[in-house]
């Protein structure tokens, strides 16, 4: 015998996964474990008790409803802007695409809870820019629009979801070959007709993915519902969890009133996969052959004029009025010289001692996240990708499914889970950390697994063959032809956590405020130019993020290669 | 320059046996075809021999070396093998030298001018010389073909693995490669296995074929044995176009169906068992055009239906007395129409018996 | 601090004590070295973590004070009331041991937190001057500054002839859409607030009021903000120091603020050293530095703050708070109605 057989070496990666696995238990399990339990806990041992007091009470039942109104007419309204504006840059000749596409993207970026306060800048009834330009150019008493109200919520909420729509629409007609409208257009159907009869149904699934998701980001949001609902004297779900927070505390009804959020997005994303079929984009099938724009004609303009005045509210007239809020002494006057002042900035970064905390913070569990993350998305992709433990499936579907846990009930459950030994990491940025990870994953888990399933195996096998071991192929081969795969999931995650709100507000102490912290902290107080400084900096590092991703992907990230 | 024997290999993926107690032999400096539909295992054997995978049960043994065994398995990086893939896994970011010369970095106590000089020779075997500073996707598909080859050939393999390494050219480039990738093997002499599901190609390329039917070895030799005396009904149907009779023995050489009667190719059927005859369509001539030789058989029937292909003339002849419809493949000198009465003459060595 | 008072006393905010000079000056010639060792042990300490309901802009000067004076590091932490005690108390019923010093404007709280053991006894230096009004007979917290709650308006957007006189002027349906209130589930001077009117005229004012469909803030300091912003007329309640004081100074103002004649609330403001205080000689450090006149009348000037200290002085047009008729509720009886008076308020106000 000249060589022995030789066991496989594969074994001695097994317990990374393993590691992997049981994180993902602890992110998961854990916190949903303990929400589950104390929801049905009383001092007496288990109990419904928490539910009937939470569902029996009207005011929290009105809470309840105003959450479905909320979700149920910003789904329909992100459908409404969504799918024509996804038709018109996917499909027609409209001019000026790419800046189309690029506005719809900082629209994507954009917090919302930003998005929110502008609007309160742009449309309080009285105080509203617009609304005081309208006056003066109609004479009339009352507002144009006023934003403290249900209408305006709604408004503010579908400006900043319906690129979730939009994505996912362009992403399938893309997919959706010239050749079947084109077979209805040699038929003698209109352009309309085409549109309407072929397009639209083949979109579909798409479509109402794309309503399921807004849906989704509006049950889910609390930074705008606190700065809009609250002022008009009404409730959603998630500001109403948050106020059960209040002293003294009752986490039990907090728990019993995340539970039917929970599983309202869990069943809305079940619901969501089963349109779209196992790959994750409608299986609109046929080549996806050479496409040739339907020409506009004259209503090129008035279509470009439409689109303009969709991203004007999303991206334009809020980003003014925050830049002018910034500048300006006073928020409300007229921008002019005397009312021009940097002292804004002075106060935000060198006066308020919470800025630099919580800049440092937010810095400081951003790249924590976002490497964290992207490490253990990558792994997690590549071991699904490639097979390489029994149950890969499971991990797979463990990686995505904190996607159905809302922020604010994520946060319940950690909140709960680590208050208490042998884990206490409520106070230190640690629980932070988690909530993010466990936040982000799915995203990064997304991402990084579109990246490994366009490395093809075989480019791996290639390399085993001619004899290098598993590790070398990973480092040598896997890994560079991954890296701006993996850089952009750093980026997504890194872009996820410096926004978020709705965990961070349950979460956080004094001695652990991150930015979107500090900026809810302000609007309490009503320091509209400090926000707005300070929103401005999260706007720049998202965009310097942004750009980073771009260089790293060589395309934009909503997903078509331009 | 060791041979390769596959021992009762197994595999199954969700219950579903891909590869099923596959036993075959590859002679030292042979190469063999894999041959066989989509599903019937002939990646799945070839992943099995490189060592992506593992057996469920059975042997993989290359010259004394056991490489693969339900308990264990060498990895694929020592097993001495090169392989060829249907995407060509050429690696995007490094160039056409760095992707040849990747193997030769695990060839210890190689200098880096030795590697060098062994990747430009390999380059200039295979004309791409001046080509080594280019990237993959630089090339066209011919080239990186090529590239693929090289990449796989520096190493010097004990064996060489190919998984339908020409199923991305078109047809031209296609065929220039079967002779190009022949002539390599006559150079170089590794023992090679190749999948392909191309016939043509398996019979232009390979010294031995092994057709593959469900996971199983349904028969191994030359081409022209596979052709000519295909052992069962799946060979005869899968290689080459063929007319399949079913019937039943009548006496050990002759067999009937119906009114039908022929003599087959062997003397030792059981009067009674079924049997079906394969008859290809281009040994089966018109009276008038062939005299037949005694002992033929000889038919009459009907001309159904003519179909011109250029370089033959393909009918379809009602046989007389019976429900049989047989090809027949002409040259298309001989101009018969539909309708026409003809005989039909099918020299008995042409009807090949096959067992149910 | 004073236990109990009738609704309608005047302060004895003003009232001076007779001074100890004897005193101060022995205490200040013995304790020039031992404050030399109390602020080395600050240091040791580092920094401070300081929760207090002051407005922000003030809160924040004052810590950078304290830290050119000290070289001690002040953490602000500043917010409502009711967000600081929640804050305060969700560390530490996690174990959580960071607050030092903490300041609201309920005091309430600081009833509870007593009851809870959870505040480490401590006579600021000078502290035998401070009056009745802003002492806890037990001497765990002090009161240290004090304001009254007023009506802030719009003068662009209210006639002088509409300038409501009295609460009650707030409830006429003229004001529907055009006022705008603080919250007490952030703002503990707005519990006392509604406490004190409810006494008056029971919960009934504050359900017509609701009536009027006022706009909610979260903090004291925002319906003075919102009413400049001309968001909204009026507002049913703005803390009178700060913004509401220095804005309606400034020329061509348009921010004013009535007091109604039915009796204006007075918000005491007491601050305490937490029993856990991390750093404990910081803490004590930094309350006698807040307790000093300097600190006190530079809140009283530039915030127009009514102080704890007898000697501070107040700007020649600054009222006097024994002009105003004043509501005074005591704080036993805050810390027993805060949940009620928060629940009803959602109740009434649907957030």
């Amino acid at each position: 015998m000249r060589s022995t057989v030789v066991r496989s070496t594969f074994d001695r990666s097994v317990p990374v996964w393993i590691a992997t696995a049981v994180t993902l238990v602890l992110l998961m399990i854990l916190p949903l474990g303990w929400l589950g339990w104390v929801s049905v806990s009383s001092e007496q041992g288990a109990t419904l008790a928490n539910y009937v007091q939470v569902f029996g009470d009207p005011h929290l039942q009105k809470a309840l409803w105003n959450t479905i109104v909320l979700a149920f007419w910003v789904g329909t309204a992100s459908l409404a802007v969504g799918v024509p504006m996804a038709w018109l840059t996917g499909r027609t000749d409209l001019p000026g695409k790419r800046v189309i596409r690029a506005l719809i993207m900082a629209s994507f970026v954009t917090p919302p809870f930003l998005g929110a306060f502008a609007w309160v800048m742009l449309a309080g009834p009285n105080a509203g820019l617009l609304n005081k330009i309208y006056r003066g150019l109609t004479g009339s008493d009352d507002p144009l629009m006023n934003i403290f109200t249900m209408p305006g919520l709604i408004f503010v909420v579908a400006l900043y979801s319906f690129p979730y729509v939009y994505i996912m629409i362009v992403n399938t007609l893309e997919l959706i070959a010239s050749d079947l409208e084109e077979a209805g257009a040699i038929l003698g159907a209109s352009r309309l007709r085409v549109a309407l009869t072929i397009t639209l149904p083949l979109a579909f699934p798409a479509i109402l993915s794309g309503f399921i998701l807004a849906v989704l980001q509006a049950l889910a949001l609390f930074g705008s519902p606190a700065i809009l609902a609250l002022p008009a004297g009404f409730h959603t779900i998630t500001t109403q969890i948050w106020s059960f927070f209040q002293y003294p505390p009752k986490v039990e009804q907090a728990a019993a009133f995340s539970i039917p959020l929970l599983l309202a997005t869990a069943l809305l994303l079940q619901l969501q996969k089963r349109l779209l079929g196992r790959r994750g984009y409608a299986g609109v099938g046929g080549k996806t052959g050479a496409r040739r724009p339907i020409p506009l004609g004259r209503w090129r303009w008035v279509a470009l004029a439409g689109v303009f005045a969709v991203l004007a509210c999303t991206i334009v007239l809020p980003y003014a009025v925050l830049a002018k809020a910034a500048f300006a002494k006073a928020w409300a006057q007229p921008l002019s010289w005397d009312n021009l002042t940097l002292a804004n900035f002075t106060f935000t970064f060198f006066e308020y001692s919470a800025t630099r905390d919580a800049v440092i913070n937010t810095l400081e569990l951003g790249i924590m996240t976002a490497t964290v993350g992207a490490v253990m998305a990558a792994l997690l992709a590549y071991v699904t990708n490639r097979r390489l433990v029994p149950g890969h499936q499971a991990l797979g579907f463990l990686a995505v499914a904190p996607v159905v846990i809302p922020g604010v009930v994520l946060a319940v459950g950690l909140f709960i889970a680590y208050t208490r030994p042998p884990l206490v990491l409520y106070g230190t940025l640690a629980i932070l950390f988690v909530a993010y990870l466990t936040k982000e994953l799915p995203v990064g888990y997304a991402q990084a697994d579109t990246t490994f399933k366009g490395v093809h195996p075989e480019l791996e096998e290639a390399g085993r063959i001619l004899g290098a071991g598993r590790l070398r192929v990973l480092r040598e081969i896997t890994a560079p032809l991954a890296k701006s795969g993996i850089i952009a999931t750093w980026c997504f995650v890194f872009i996820g956590v410096i926004r978020e709100l709705s965990a961070s507000i349950i979460l956080f102490t004094p001695a652990t405020k991150v930015i979107s912290v500090v900026i809810f902290d302000l609007k309490e107080e009503g320091q509209f130019a400090a926000i707005s400084v300070l929103g401005l900096f999260m706007l720049a590092m998202t965009f310097g993020i942004v750009l980073l991703m771009q260089t790293a992907l060589g395309r934009d990230f909503l997903g078509a290669k331009d | 320059m060791p041979g390769v024997t596959l021992r009762g290999l197994s595999k199954r993926y969700g219950g579903v046996a891909a590869v099923d107690n596959l036993t075959l032999e590859v002679k030292p400096r042979e190469l063999v075809a894999l041959l066989g539909p989509s599903g019937c295992g002939k990646t799945t054997t070839l992943r099995l021999v490189a060592g992506f995978l593992t057996p469920e049960a059975g042997e993989i043994w290359v010259g004394d070396r056991c490489l693969s065994s339900a308990t264990a398995v060498v990895p694929p990086e020592r097993r001495r093998m090169a392989m060829i893939f249907q995407s060509y896994a050429l690696w995007p970011h490094l160039t056409v030298a760095q992707n040849v010369g990747y193997g030769l970095r695990f060839r210890r106590g190689m200098a880096r001018a030795d590697r060098d000089r062994r990747v430009s020779e390999m380059l200039r075997v295979v004309q791409l010389d001046g080509f080594e500073a280019r990237y993959p996707s630089q090339l066209s598909g011919g080239q990186q073909q090529r590239v693929a080859v090289a990449r796989a050939l520096v190493v010097e393999p004990e064996i060489l693995l190919l998984d339908e390494p020409l199923s991305n050219l078109d047809a031209n480039l296609r065929e220039e490669m079967r002779f190009e990738i022949r002539r390599l093997h006559e150079t170089f002499g590794i023992t090679t296995l190749y999948v392909t599901h191309d016939q043509a190609e398996a019979m232009v390329i390979s010294d031995r074929i092994a057709v593959l039917d469900r996971g199983r070895v349904a028969q191994v030799g030359s081409a022209e044995e596979i052709f000519q005396q295909p052992r069962t009904r799946f060979v005869a149907d899968f290689i080459g176009r063929t007319n399949l009779v079913d019937a039943v023995a009548a006496t050990p050489d002759a067999v009937t169906r119906g009114g039908l009667r022929l003599h087959v190719a062997t003397a030792d059927l059981r009067p009674g068992a079924r049997v079906s005859v394969s008859i290809r369509p281009h040994e089966i001539a018109f009276a008038n055009t062939a005299d037949g030789r005694a002992g033929d058989n000889v038919l009459s029937g009907r001309i159904r239906r003519v179909s011109y292909l250029g370089d033959a003339v393909d009918y379809q002849v009602e046989i007389e007395g019976s429900d049989v419809i047989l090809r027949v493949a002409a040259a298309p000198a001989l101009r018969l129409r539909p309708g026409e009465t003809v005989r039909l003459v099918i020299p008995p060595s042409a009807c090949v018996p096959l067992p149910e | 601090m004073k236990r109990s008072r009738s609704a309608s006393s005047s302060s004895s905010a003003r009232k001076p004590l007779a001074p100890i000079v004897l005193l101060a000056l022995v205490l200040a010639a013995a304790g020039a070295s031992a404050q030399d060792a109390r602020v080395a042990e600050a240091r040791r300490e580092g920094k401070l973590v300081w929760h207090t309901s002051l407005a922000l802009d003030s809160a924040q000067r004052l810590a950078t004070r304290f830290e050119q004076t000290y070289g001690v590091k002040v953490e602000v932490h500043r917010s409502g009331s009711e967000r600081i005690l929640q804050r305060v108390m969700q560390e530490f019923s996690a174990g959580i041991k960071n607050a030092d010093v903490v300041n609201t404007s309920d005091t309430g709280h600081y009833v509870l937190l007593k009851r809870k053991a959870l505040l480490a006894r401590y006579t600021p230096a000078g502290a035998e001057r401070i009056p009745a009004g802003f002492r806890d007979p037990e001497g765990y917290a002090w009161g240290w500054r004090a304001f009254p709650l007023v009506v802030p308006y719009n003068t662009r957007l209210v006639a002088p002839a509409d300038v409501p006189q009295t609460w009650k002027d707030l409830l006429d349906p003229k004001w529907k859409n055009r006022l705008v209130i603080s919250h007490p589930g952030y703002a503990g001077s707005v519990v006392t607030q509604i406490i004190a009117l409810e006494k008056l005229y029971g919960w009934d004012y504050w359900a017509q009021l609701a009536r009027n469909r006022p706009m909610l803030v979260q903090s004291i300091h925002d319906p003075g903000r919102t009413v400049m912003s001309s968001e909204r007329a009026a507002g049913v309640n703005g803390a009178d120091y700060g913004l509401l004081y220095t804005e309606r100074r400034t020329p061509g103002a348009t921010l004013a603020a009535a007091y109604p004649r039915d009796g204006v609330p007075l918000i005491f403001s007491p601050t305490a050293i937490m029993s856990f205080a991390p750093h404990p000689s910081a803490a004590r450090l930094f309350t006698d530095f807040i307790f000093t006149r300097e600190t006190m009348q530079i809140l009283a000037d530039a915030e127009g703050l009514y102080v704890a200290h007898p000697d501070v002085t107040y700007p020649p047009d600054r009222l006097k708070l024994s002009e105003l008729k004043m509501l005074v509720v005591d704080p036993e009886e805050i810390d027993k109605r805060t949940e009620e008076v928060k629940k009803r308020f959602v109740e009434l106000f649907g957030a």
